[in-house]
């Protein structure tokens, strides 16, 4: 049961971390305006030294980036990813299966790629900093490889009748 | 070659129902391989493709548009619509129309729009009788025409690719997406009549009055984005977050019928949504690459010199161009990899720069909403919870009309002059 408890919250955590990058994602926007036509002008007013807020670009785009490579991973298995249905419907539901787990093995394989390049090209940006925060742009190309392996994961969990598009834990049902 | 051998991959994985945006995915893996580029352009293309801000403004509409159908704002605008024209045969159908042409006012992204559009009007369609297939081909062929609709963000990108005047461009767009908008309402006019779309009863001054005051609270968006723009207060990203807001706000506070628990769950949703649509585009990029280095645009050139004989059929034949670059690779990239290449013949001919930005403008916009493959059509279907093979026989007098449209801003470039003209922007 315990054991249940726990599967259950770690396959619920993309899902609460997708939730999370997109509200922050929603406060650094709105913090840039704030910060823009608000604190700008009273700075201005009292002379005090000017805000810096260069960073609110390079936080929302940190955030999108994260936020898509995860959320590409998530995707597959709630099936939002956009698909067509032109001739595989047409198949016997067993031919139907083997289509699928060679398309999610397919999906594996290019996440996997994602992820060990990704990763290759982490190590190479390590010594490089963002303009704004002076973040390690590693941790920006990072996302493609947990991106990457996620998506390997859930492709190969497919591909292998371990795990089932759609069978998914909503944030709220594991809260 | 390359490309040959990468497209024919493409279009199998397609046709076997792997996800489009994988499918994309794998066939750019093998053009790399095949054309011995190093591998690390897909991470690289990944990171490129995502870390966007123009893109931000589509996770926090999406989650905007879905909060104000929840707590019923949508509602509001659409009942208020349906008071003013809904009487009419096919009323609701054409207030889709105006709606898109003034929606496309306040909102700079085609993909944002047609998230905020597509949560927003979906479900009351759907409500007020209307098949899932004919909301999803209202809603995509009015986003395709609110393309030439100002703040476009494409038509910011063409200005600066051919360098023309983005106030001419503003400009010029608004008679042409009017008429396309005309075709698109006539076509209502007809298909309500064929398809014995429902009618409302003519509703009493105080029923008027009474929507009108209920369209209050929702009204505020336009007027604060709007204003926001013409002050030049936040971008169309910034005015995604401060709607957002906005939408908490009523929620929480007026409205008071949305729980923190269904925000985080409408949060997600709208997180995973967003996620889709960008990874597309991010992957997209890797077949930019291999476009650029093929030497596809040199090829394309070739291809056109023999349209260069009138004017009309030049801008037909790359409006055509256009338009499938933009169905399969977006609508920017298609202005960076395809506009630069034809753009210098268009004036070696004396066509108006600005006439031949408004026709891509128009062309990239009908693309994105082109079957099967147009992002922006996939979006909408997402709303509609249809397949494009459902989804198809419904839409091609839709695009019928958008075709027309194109075909008249091609033939009377007035319609994109004048108003440029008089402002004193073009001889």
């Amino acid at each position: 049961m315990a054991v249940t408890g726990w599967r259950r919250a770690l396959a619920a955590l993309p899902r609460f971390v997708l939730a999370a990058i997109l509200l922050v994602a929603i406060l650094d926007m709105l913090a840039g305006v704030l910060l823009r036509y608000v604190v700008v002008a009273i700075t201005d007013y009292f002379d005090w030294p000017t805000v810096s807020f260069f960073w609110v670009e390079e936080v929302g785009e940190f955030a999108l980036c994260w936020l898509t490579l995860i959320g590409a991973a998530v995707a597959i298995l709630e099936r939002t990813h956009f698909a067509l249905a032109v001739l595989t419907h047409r198949l016997p539901l067993r031919a139907q299966r083997i289509v699928e787990r060679i398309n999610h093995l397919l999906i594996a394989g290019f996440g996997l790629l994602a992820a060990v390049y990704g990763w290759k090209l982490s190590v190479l940006n390590s010594t490089l900093v963002s303009p704004g925060l002076e973040i390690n742009l590693a941790l920006l190309y990072f996302s493609t490889v947990v991106g990457g392996g996620l998506i390997a994961l859930d492709g190969l969990g497919v591909a292998l009748g371990l795990l089932h598009p759609r069978d998914v834990v909503r944030p709220e049902a594991a809260a | 070659m390359l490309l040959a051998v990468t497209a024919v991959v493409f279009i199998a994985l397609v046709l076997l129902s792997m996800p489009i945006v994988f499918a994309l995915g794998i066939a750019g893996v093998v053009g790399l391989v095949l054309g011995g580029f190093p591998l690390q352009m897909l991470p690289s293309s990944l990171v490129a493709g995502s870390q966007n801000w123009v893109l931000l403004a589509i996770p926090s509409f999406v989650f905007a548009g879905t909060l104000m159908e929840r707590c019923g704002m949508s509602h509001a605008l659409v009942d208020l619509a349906r008071a003013l024209v809904g009487w009419l045969r096919g009323g609701l159908g054409m207030s889709v129309i105006v709606v898109s042409y003034f929606f496309s006012d306040i909102c700079g992204s085609k993909m944002a729009e047609v998230s905020a559009l597509g949560s927003t009007l979906m479900p009351p369609l759907r409500r007020a009788g209307y098949r899932p297939e004919d909301g999803a081909s209202l809603i995509a062929s009015g986003t395709a025409m609110g393309m030439l609709v100002p703040p476009a963000i494409f038509m910011i990108v063409i200005g600066d690719v051919t360098n023309t005047s983005v106030v001419a461009l503003f400009l010029a767009g608004f008679i042409p997406a009017a008429v396309i908008g005309l075709c698109l309402c006539a076509l209502v006019f007809v298909q309500a009549r064929l398809l014995g779309w429902p009618k409302d009863t003519r509703p009493s001054w105080r029923f008027l009055l009474s929507a009108a005051r209920e369209a209050l609270v929702p009204m505020v968006v336009p007027v604060v984005i709007l204003g926001g723009f013409y002050m030049g207060a936040f971008t169309a990203t910034e005015a995604g977050a401060v709607v957002a807001f906005y939408s908490v706000c009523a929620a929480r506070f007026y409205y008071r019928n949305v729980s923190w628990r269904e925000m985080i769950t409408i949060a997600y949703d709208s997180a995973l949504l967003s996620a889709a649509v960008v990874f597309l585009l991010a992957v997209a990029t890797v077949f930019q690459y291999l476009m650029g280095v093929s030497g596809a645009p040199a090829f394309l050139a070739e291809i056109l010199k023999p349209l260069s004989g009138s004017h009309w059929l030049f801008l037909t034949g790359v409006a055509l161009m256009t338009m499938l670059f933009g169905m399969v690779l977006e609508g920017l990239p298609a202005a960076v990899v395809l506009i630069p290449v034809v753009f210098p013949i268009a004036t070696k001919l004396g066509i108006n720069p600005v006439h031949f930005d408004i026709v891509q403008t128009a062309a990239v916009g009908i693309g994105l909403f082109l079957p099967p493959l147009g992002v922006g059509l996939l979006m909408a279907l997402r709303f509609a919870q249809i397949p494009v093979s459902q989804h198809a026989k419904a839409y091609w007098p839709y695009v019928l009309a958008l075709l027309l449209g194109l075909m008249l801003i091609i033939c009377i470039p007035e319609l994109s002059l004048f108003l440029p003209r008089k402002a004193g922007l073009v001889r």
